[in-house]
């Protein structure tokens, strides 16, 4: 199909009208280079925010307490609302089917010491269901286990950063299981090490069981902070799950109903549901930029094979006279228009794929990370040119059918 | 070779028809070299369209070699056209951008053979017409005169049973035009049919026959000019 002459064909339609071919090319590497850095940079976008987002699954809800802004129930406005011990019993008591439960309470700035090296790290104690809630990859070693806090034991799992600090250079992870540390003065027993990776906040934490934390760390028994899984509940449930939980909260913290600041239930699976719809909106309205700017560039390829099925009518009779069938006269129309297609998009993908690989390493941002062409987006870019290159040919390809030879060859 | 009985063609402009071919009877031989002449307008191209099966007639019958070519579809055109004629224009209707070969290569194109029997063909054909030193050279490196041997050698090339020229010394000098019938002439020797559209007596004389064309018929039919 493709043969020398075939091609000779192709580079005489290309290359008779440079400008216009040019111009025309542009404009459909512009749309797919458009299309191909606004996907990356998206993805980019997207992956940012899941990393700086995802130092918790998003199927939970966070209970958590601040300042009660309205009096209620004799109690005076503008007060500090705490969840003690018993207060979480009973609400955990109250909830019928639970997937995973951690309370926390959190220590930031703590000073940890191992030998002579020391710094200023996050303290979290929790509950052995925050390695599921918390998605902890785990590169050494265990995490908390159910008996750690029936014993109060003094046991933590280090983040990365600290393993990274703390220690000699070159200390694989699992020689730090076993070591013992300085946590606010008091020794701990290294169990596990972790990395999230490109998280940086998370990997500067160290876990320690809730019930030690609470004990050494406070001297009262407030709860910072209940993180309840919601498994694979639907949005529904888990929407229905957390009003009747901050209502039932409101009544036992003595809290206003109205009241906004006292208590609340954050529902991560909203969030992550909010995030999903922002970033398919994203998605869209890429395509769809990018799409307009594709067919601009079509239209552009349909005006070129028009005008050249007008100045070469008397060619295209000629080639009939001497025995072209409409479907070879078809199959070059549709094969220039795709070849200019293909070789223009081509050029648009990898300046975008090029553009995107050099911003790459440029921009490090929290809410940006790795922007990245997609594989099978580049695949349907050009699947989509091939269709589109074909469909802009279809009416000049229609055209040169219905000349007929006569017509072709009278002089005038 | 040909047959035609009745032939008519007509052509609709506006809310007129204009009769062009109004009855058209006439045969012509397997090897014959005949002359179609006429005054501006008499029709002679329209009968040589016909003819070539690249128009379609109205009415009346057309055999070719022995096949009806009434009511064809397109494909079958283009098929009967490249198996059985050739065409040469006064106007050559070379493609510019192709060379000599290419141009004269161009039939076999479309009929599948493989490249490098075209350019084989092509050349010999060339030869055969007495340009192949010319074979590299586009046509608008070229004489009036050698573009129309191009031409010749691509209406050859296909190995066609009938020549079908619209004055194809039209547009070329009276040395150039007698070297052109020369070897219209030297091919018909070999037994290939030729049609030839002309207004000079010259070209005409030199024709086995002439068929004059007057208002859509062919004028005293019975004695068809014999040279
Ligand atoms: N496509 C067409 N539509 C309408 N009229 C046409 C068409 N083609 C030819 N004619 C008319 O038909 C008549 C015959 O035309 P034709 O080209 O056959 O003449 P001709 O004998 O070849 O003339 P010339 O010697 O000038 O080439 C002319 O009056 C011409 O105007
Ligand atoms: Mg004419």
């Amino acid at each position: 199909m493709f043969d020398r002459d075939a091609w000779l064909e192709i580079f005489h339609t290309v290359l008779s009208n440079p400008l216009r071919t040019g111009l025309t090319g542009l404009s459909i590497a512009l749309g797919i280079f458009i299309l191909v850095v606004m996907q990356g940079l998206g993805a980019g976008l997207e992956a940012g925010v899941a990393n700086t987002f995802g130092d918790k699954a998003s199927n939970v809800m966070e209970v958590r307490t601040g300042n009660a802004q309205l009096a209620f129930r004799g109690r005076k406005p503008n007060r500090r609302v705490a969840l003690h011990n018993p207060d979480e019993q009973a609400m955990k008591e109250q909830l019928d089917t639970i997937p995973a439960w951690s309370r926390l309470v959190f220590r930031w700035g703590s000073t940890v010491r191992y030998g002579n090296q020391q710094g200023s790290y996050n303290v979290r104690g929790v509950d052995p269901d925050q390695r599921e809630i918390g998605q902890v990859s785990l590169t050494s070693g265990r995490f908390l286990s159910p008996r750690d806090l029936a014993q109060n034991r003094k046991v933590a799992v280090l983040g990365a950063q600290l393993v990274q600090d703390l220690f000699p250079k070159g200390t694989k992870p699992s020689d730090v299981v076993g070591e013992f540390i300085q946590l606010r003065g008091i020794q701990f027993a290294v169990v596990g090490t972790f990395n999230q990776a490109g998280s940086r906040w998370e990997n500067r934490s160290v876990y320690v069981p809730f019930s030690t934390a609470q004990k050494l760390f406070q001297n009262d028994d407030v709860v910072g902070r209940v993180t309840i899984g919601t498994g694979d509940a639907a949005i529904e449930d888990t929407r229905e799950a957390s009003t009747g939980l901050l209502f039932w909260l409101k009544d036992r913290l003595v809290v206003h109903p109205d009241d906004a600041e006292g208590v609340w239930v954050n529902n991560e699976n909203e969030e992550a549901e909010m995030f999903r719809q922002i970033f398919s909106g994203i998605r869209l309205f890429v395509w769809f930029v990018g799409l307009m700017t594709l067919l601009a560039g079509a239209m552009g390829v349909a005006n070129i094979m028009a005008i050249v099925v007008r100045e070469r009518t008397k060619e295209i009779g000629v080639r009939k006279a001497l025995g072209a069938t409409s479907h070879a006269i078809v199959g070059q129309i549709i094969q220039e228009a795709v070849f200019l297609m293909l070789v223009s998009g081509c050029v648009g993908l990898l300046a975008g794929t090029w553009l995107l690989h050099g911003i790459a390493p440029l921009v490090e941002h929290d809410f940006f990370s790795n922007p990245r062409v997609d594989f099978y987006s580049a695949l349907l870019a050009l699947g989509i040119l091939i269709l589109v290159g074909v469909a802009s040919a279809i009416g000049p390809a229609v055209r040169a059918v219905t000349i007929r030879p006569v017509e072709a060859l009278r002089d005038e | 070779m040909i047959e035609l009985h009745g032939i008519r063609k007509s052509y609709q402009s506006g809310a007129q028809t204009l009769e062009v071919l109004k009855g058209i009877d006439c045969t012509i031989n397997k090897g014959e070299l005949v002359a179609i002449m006429g005054s501006s307008g008499s029709g002679k191209s329209t009968l040589l369209n016909v003819l070539g099966l690249l128009d379609d007639f109205d009415g009346g019958s057309y055999h070719l070699d022995g096949n009806d070519m009434g009511g064809l579809g397109e494909k079958q055109a283009a098929r009967y056209r490249s198996e059985f004629l050739g065409f040469v224009f006064q106007s050559f209707n070379l493609i510019g951008y192709k060379t000599a070969l290419e141009n004269a290569a161009l039939p076999l194109y479309y009929q599948g053979v493989s490249r490098k029997e075209r350019q084989k063909q092509a050349l010999h054909y060339l030869t055969k017409v007495g340009i192949a030193d010319w074979a590299e050279h586009l046509p608008n490196q070229m004489s009036g005169g050698q573009k129309q041997r191009v031409a010749i050698a691509r209406a050859l090339i296909a190995n066609p049973r009938v020549i079908l020229a619209d004055e194809p010394t039209g547009a070329l000098d009276s040395v150039t035009s007698d070297e052109v019938m020369g070897l219209l002439k030297e091919i018909n020797r070999e037994g290939i049919t030729i049609v030839v559209v002309t207004h000079e007596n010259e070209i005409a004389a030199q024709c086995d026959r002439i068929i004059r064309l007057k208002d859509g018929r062919i004028e005293n039919p019975q004695a068809q000019h014999h040279v």
